[in-house]
């Protein structure tokens, strides 16, 4: 299988894309007043920190050298007044580029739901949930970082570096030469050293997810495991894959312990060589005390901006790469959409008709080929037949989740293509084989149908479903809460419900996948009489499995490689003795096995 | 880098302790002393640091001015390259070894867990979640990993350099040491406070970030849903609220750092400054010399900064031993033990069994099975009929001893099942379950799985033409090399399950289970399981679970079951010959068959 999307988690540019860079930024663009605002705080609270070092070297020159107390007071004052507007910068900039951050990040996440909403099922086939999770989670994440935290760090330390240089030019500029001079270097290394250590910890993540899985596979096949005495190949297996965890958590932490030293290691050959200088210098006055101080501050605290620029460089790579796969999710154009004029309809009850329609997921696997049909309005359809026959593509391309590749669709006269697609989903009512239910109470469910519904409605909607009964026996009724996927219910009580939120929708097609799987008699019975009810006058479509269902609709179609293979009432295709015969009789046998509980009647006296 | 072998094997049973650091010291076995020594580490590079900051002092007041030669200006200049190589070299020295104690002891953790989890019993795996042991095995152990990789060190690195600056600052002036760390208990406190805090709100955000990854996860495994009732624009209301809330809750969390961070600068910052003009005019006063001063203020940012982050150190500390406990937890859990028996038989056994009045309870007062007794020779088939619950899946769990009979005696050639090892018995034992568990390895891999040796790709094609499955595989994409699962294929019930029966016929097994293996599989195939079911069944002691007559029929011995119980028994013709639940089943299918006649009658009418 070959994916149109790459879906590598690990995959990330290593040449600076800068289209994608600036496409980033403006996502920041409506919030550009706090952007400024922020990195005026910043760029003041880092000039602030270089000024604070030439404030120290005044006290010590101007004040202790020149034993000037009232001097002292003074920078000390000025001083003092500093730090209080250091500290309101400090509070604007945290605040104003997180919340920037979080903005973005909701800006960009909304953004990409409300586009996924109008993708096509298409997309949705061919990409794993998983995959647009991380999307909408991590790389999002990553975005918001670049325009906050990422900008910042990075104006912080140039303003930083910047006004340390200022300051060191005007108190000497012969020494400040020799700090430019290992500045590149400093940059340098710490930029390789970070590149490094980001790949590693990377791949520590890797291996993390590996670790997890293996983990994950190990305990939920653990009976087998146990059954086959896999355990001693299982553990050399694990050991092998958590000694690359352990040599790449070990090669990380390495990187990350030699980093410091290394960037503390080069800036000390500067302050040596300023110590050298300063000596010197001092002799002529070239230099104060309160001089060679300062600079040997600048020196050593220059390396924590070094090491935030590095550190973005490195991340904004990454965050580059996350901006890819967000746009190219963003960029994703639906297969299937409205057309210029397609017409907005309250109704599309009358004829459906299929014409010479063909129908592929991938191109040269055929699905459908040349299939025509004509379902008059209210008549109630069962398409049967083996798995990956058709049957669901059928039901797919009649929703207009997908449309045919070629041939056409007529609903009520028209191609279908020329209605809105809002015209033709709200007129649907469908209940899946495995019914999807979101978490939240019974009600909201039901009232999913229709969301103006009243309770009254909704309680009707159950009623005529036979849904009504479990629910009032749940211990919060209506209020009940389903769960996530609606795990709280039995498989029955969920098509129940499903069952009775189509009912609320009332719609023109009702369109029915029956579970393959059991449920209890009682609850069969009820989705019997609900579907009845549903199909009774309005055009139908069941995926049917139970032989109640097939046998009450007006037509049967049995479906195989992508045709027709038999078409008819169930009497006429009795008689024929084709598939459907054998179909139905096997069907036959395994339902009254079940119904009649063979061994549940074993009730004898032991032998 | 590698680790000694009996460091790695260490028991993390010895490891268990009721009070929580001092189990996460035993934690540490083999790797005590280096951690010893990376804490050591830390205290000369603190030293080195400060050092520093004394031959400034020195130099500013001995050397500077005085028109002392070139030769011993370099010499000072050497001095502090030559501190920094000290402060330096011990720095990485302290992180590396924090770094090989933390990530030894986690892999040492992760490799005993896995093994210990994969051994523990039946009953334990029936009890416990699946999410719940990964989270413990991988969250949990990372929580340890980084309580001795940043946190157990950064807190040392804290106190170190706390005490370290400060005893140099008390030799220079011990009532300027003392006013300069009046703040710092104000600071620590407040940081643990603030961090407590933080940490609740952070958690608050989080819980919101899980809430919209439900919202999107159940968006998008519902999108028929969605589309079908074409609620997009209710969707897109609900994430929204959602995703609004996530906003609030990062801007509350960041409001608590906007407040935190700025009024601690100027908590340190006040502190700094009182003891820069304190210094100052001391200085002027000639209390002390101007290089001390300047060695002061130095060293005195290493006393206050650092503290800041105190709290959230401790925060993060309390986190790792509450996750010390939940690994504990499963550490404590016994194993099963795979090859502890008093009877070790030469070569393969033969495979007659009895069962003599057996019982067994997975918990007391409520039996399973209930006084169970039959004998099976050598070669025979063994039917168990009865419904869901009957026990038959109970009874054949006995027998690779899954769990342990609790009454009565099972002998296996003549010998009790307990004095067998388990290792020993499940080597000999094939089991075909209705629908088996395949691992997300390629289709080669899951029929050679547990074989225990190796095996050419002849025996592994001869194995699955036996069991009708080798032209399936062959029209995969990558055939036998094909993935099975999420990243590969999908594959059928049936498919699955002619998968175990190749597996089966390469472990060749004295003793087969088939549990459910005959029913409610796609009948397109059907014919072909059976027959491969035939061949693998002949010469070896069958057991065959099923609830339909058809499945039973050619057993040599049925054993028809209900609530734990042997209800009736016999084979085929002598169950038919008899009154009994048997013969009513089979007339009940017999009268399907009839109804079914009668139905295709009247609807050809």
């Amino acid at each position: 299988m070959t994916d149109p999307i790459e879906f590598n988690e690990e995959e990330f540019t290593t040449q600076f894309n800068g289209r994608t860079f600036m496409r980033i930024l403006a996502q920041a663009k409506p919030h550009w007043r706090t952007v400024v605002a922020f990195l005026i705080a910043i760029a003041l609270v880092s000039f602030l920190d270089s000024y604070f070092t030439f404030l120290s070297k005044r006290m010590i020159d101007e004040g202790i050298v020149a034993r000037n107390q009232a001097a002292l007071l003074r920078i000390a004052t000025q001083y003092g007044a500093l730090i209080l507007l250091q500290s309101g910068a400090v509070f604007g900039f945290i605040y104003a580029a997180g919340v920037l951050g979080e903005r973005v990040q909701y800006d960009v996440r909304k953004k990409l739901f409300n586009h996924l909403q109008d993708l096509s099922f298409a997309y949705f086939d061919r990409t794993p949930i998983g995959w647009i999770m991380s999307r909408l989670t991590s790389d999002v994440e990553r975005l918001g970082w670049l325009v906050s935290w990422g900008l910042l760090d990075m104006v912080w330390g140039l303003a930083n570096i910047l006004s340390a240089i200022y300051f060191m030019t005007i108190i000497n500029w012969r020494m400040a030469l020799i700090v430019f001079m290992a500045l590149p270097i400093l940059l340098m290394v710490a930029v390789q050293f970070k590149k490094r250590i980001l790949v590693q910890f990377r791949l520590v993540r890797k291996l993390n997810s590996k670790i997890t899985g293996s983990y994950n596979e190990n305990i939920t096949g653990v009976r087998v495991v146990k059954a086959l005495g896999r355990e001693p190949q299982n553990l050399n297996e694990f050991i092998d894959l958590s000694d690359d965890r352990y040599q790449a958590g070990y090669r990380a932490a390495m990187l990350s312990a030699l980093f410091l030293p290394v960037v503390q290691l080069i800036s000390a050959l500067a302050i040596g060589s300023i110590v050298v200088a300063g000596g010197l210098q001092a002799r002529y006055g070239g230099i104060t005390v309160g001089g060679i101080q300062a600079f040997i501050s600048y020196v050593t605290f220059m390396m924590w901006p070094i090491q935030d620029i590095a550190r973005v460089y490195a991340e904004t790579q990454h965050a580059i790469a996350s901006g890819e796969r967000v746009f190219s999710l963003m960029d994703a154009v639906p297969e299937v959409h409205d057309r210029p004029q397609a017409a907005s309809v309250d109704s599309i009850r009358g004829d459906i008709i299929f014409e010479h329609v063909d129908f592929y997921y991938e191109e040269n696997k055929p699905v459908l080929q040349d299939f025509s049909l004509h379902v008059r309005e209210g008549e109630t359809i069962a398409l049967v037949g083996p798995t990956g026959g058709g049957k669901s593509t059928i039901i797919n391309l009649l929703c207009r989740f997908y449309e045919p590749c070629k041939g056409v669709i007529r609903i009520a006269g028209r191609d279908y293509t020329q209605l809105s697609l809002h015209s033709i989903h709200s007129r649907l009512g469908i209940v899946l084989q495995s019914p999807h239910l979101f978490s939240g109470t019974i009600r909201e469910n039901i009232r999913y149908g229709r969301l103006d519904a009243s309770d009254a409605d909704v309680e009707a909607a159950a009623r005529l479903t036979g849904a009504h009964e479990f629910i009032i026996h749940l211990q919060h009724g209506y209020d009940e809460e389903v769960g996530e996927g609606g795990v709280l219910l039995s498989v029955g009580q969920k098509q129940l419900v499903s069952l009775a939120r189509a009912v609320l929708a009332d719609p023109d097609i009702f369109i029915m996948d029956e579970a393959t799987s059991s449920v209890d008699t009682i609850t069969e019975a009820l989705i019997q009489q609900g579907m009845e009810r549903m199909m009774r006058d309005r055009t139908s479509f069941v995926v049917a499995h139970r032989l109640s269902t097939i046998k009450r609709a007006d037509r049967i179609i049995v479906i195989e490689d992508g045709r027709i293979k038999e078409m008819g009432s169930h009497a006429e295709l009795i008689r024929q003795k084709g598939h459907y015969y054998r179909l139905y009789t096997r069907q036959f046998r395994r339902e009254r096995t079940q119904t009649l509980d063979l061994l549940g009647e074993t009730t004898a006296a032991p032998v | 880098m590698t680790i000694s072998s009996d460091v790695a094997t260490f028991d993390l049973k010895q490891a268990l302790a009721p009070n929580r650091l001092q189990g996460l010291w035993k934690m540490m076995t083999g790797f005590r002393l280096i951690y010893v020594m990376a804490t050591l580490s830390l205290g000369i590079a603190a030293i080195s640091k400060t050092a520093t900051y004394l031959l400034l002092r020195y130099f500013i007041d001995k050397v500077l001015g005085t028109n002392a030669p070139l030769s011993k200006l370099i010499l000072v200049g050497l001095g502090f390259v030559g501190l920094a190589l000290l402060e330096s070299g011990f720095t990485f020295l302290s992180g590396w070894l924090a770094a090989k104690t933390a990530e030894g002891t986690a892999l040492r953790m992760r490799n005993y867990l896995y093994d210990h989890i994969q051994r523990l019993s039946f009953s334990y795996h029936d009890k416990i979640q699946t999410g719940e042991l990964i989270q413990r095995a991988t969250s949990d152990v990372e929580a340890v990993r980084r309580f001795f990789a940043d946190q157990a060190i950064g807190l040392g690195r804290i106190v170190v350099l706390f005490i370290v600056n400060f005893i140099a600052i008390a030799k220079l002036n011990w009532s300027l040491a003392w006013r300069s760390v009046l703040v710092v208990p104000v600071l620590v406190i407040i940081s643990y406070f603030f961090f407590g805090k933080v940490s609740k709100r952070y958690q608050a955000y989080q819980e919101q970030e899980a809430r919209l990854s439900t919202t999107l996860q159940e968006n998008l495994s519902g999108v028929r849903v969605v589309k079908a009732f074409a609620r997009q624009d209710f969707e897109r209301q609900k994430f929204e609220e959602d995703n609004w809330e996530k906003f609030l809750r990062g801007r509350h969390l960041l409001f608590m750092h906007s407040l935190y961070w700025p009024s601690s600068d100027i908590l340190a910052g006040a502190q700094m400054l009182g003891g820069f003009v304190l210094g100052a005019i001391m200085a002027i006063r000639g209390e002390i010399t101007v290089g001390t001063y300047m060695a002061y203020s130095g060293m005195v940012i290493w006393i206050i900064w650092p503290m800041r982050n105190l709290g959230r150190l401790i925060v993060q500390m309390s986190t790792g031993l509450v996750s010390y406990n939940r690994v504990a937890e499963i550490v404590k859990e016994e194993r099963e033990a795979l090859d502890v028996g008093d009877y070790q038989p030469q070569g393969p056994y033969r495979g007659e069994i009895v069962f003599d009045h057996v019982s067994f309870a997975y918990e007391e007062g409520q039996p399973v099975l209930d006084d169970i007794s039959f004998h099976c020779l050598p070669g025979q088939s063994v039917a168990l009929l009865g419904s869901t619950g009957s026990g038959k899946t109970s009874l054949v769990n006995l027998l690779p001893r899954f769990y342990d009979y609790t009454a009565g005696s099972i002998t296996l050639d003549g010998v009790e099942l307990k004095r067998y090892p388990r290792q020993y018995l499940r080597s000999q034992i094939g089991i075909v379950e209705q629908e088996p568990f395949l691992f997300s390895r390629t289709i080669r891999e899951n029929i050679a799985y547990g074989v225990g040796r190796r095996i050419s790709d002849e025996e592994v094609f001869a194995a699955a033409r036996a069991a009708a499955i080798h032209d399936v595989i062959l029209s995969f994409p990558d055939g036998y090399n094909t993935l099975v699962g999420e990243r590969g294929v999908t594959l059928s019930g049936g498919q699955k399950q002619r998968i175990a029966i190749a597996r089966a016929l390469l472990r060749d097994p004295r003793i087969l289970i088939l549990d459910d293996a005959t029913s409610s599989v796609d009948p397109e195939t059907e014919g072909d399981i059976r027959a491969a079911l035939r061949r693998l069944m002949a010469g070896r002691t069958t057991f065959i679970i099923a609830h339909r007559i058809q499945s039973v029929m050619n057993a040599d011995q049925i054993l028809v079951m209900d609530k734990g119980r042997i209800i009736q028994r016999g084979d085929h013709a002598s169950l038919m010959a008899e009154a009994g639940p048997y013969r009513r089943i089979y007339e009940m299918q017999a009268r399907i068959e009839e109804e079914l006649a009668d139905e295709l009658e009247s609807s050809v009418d």
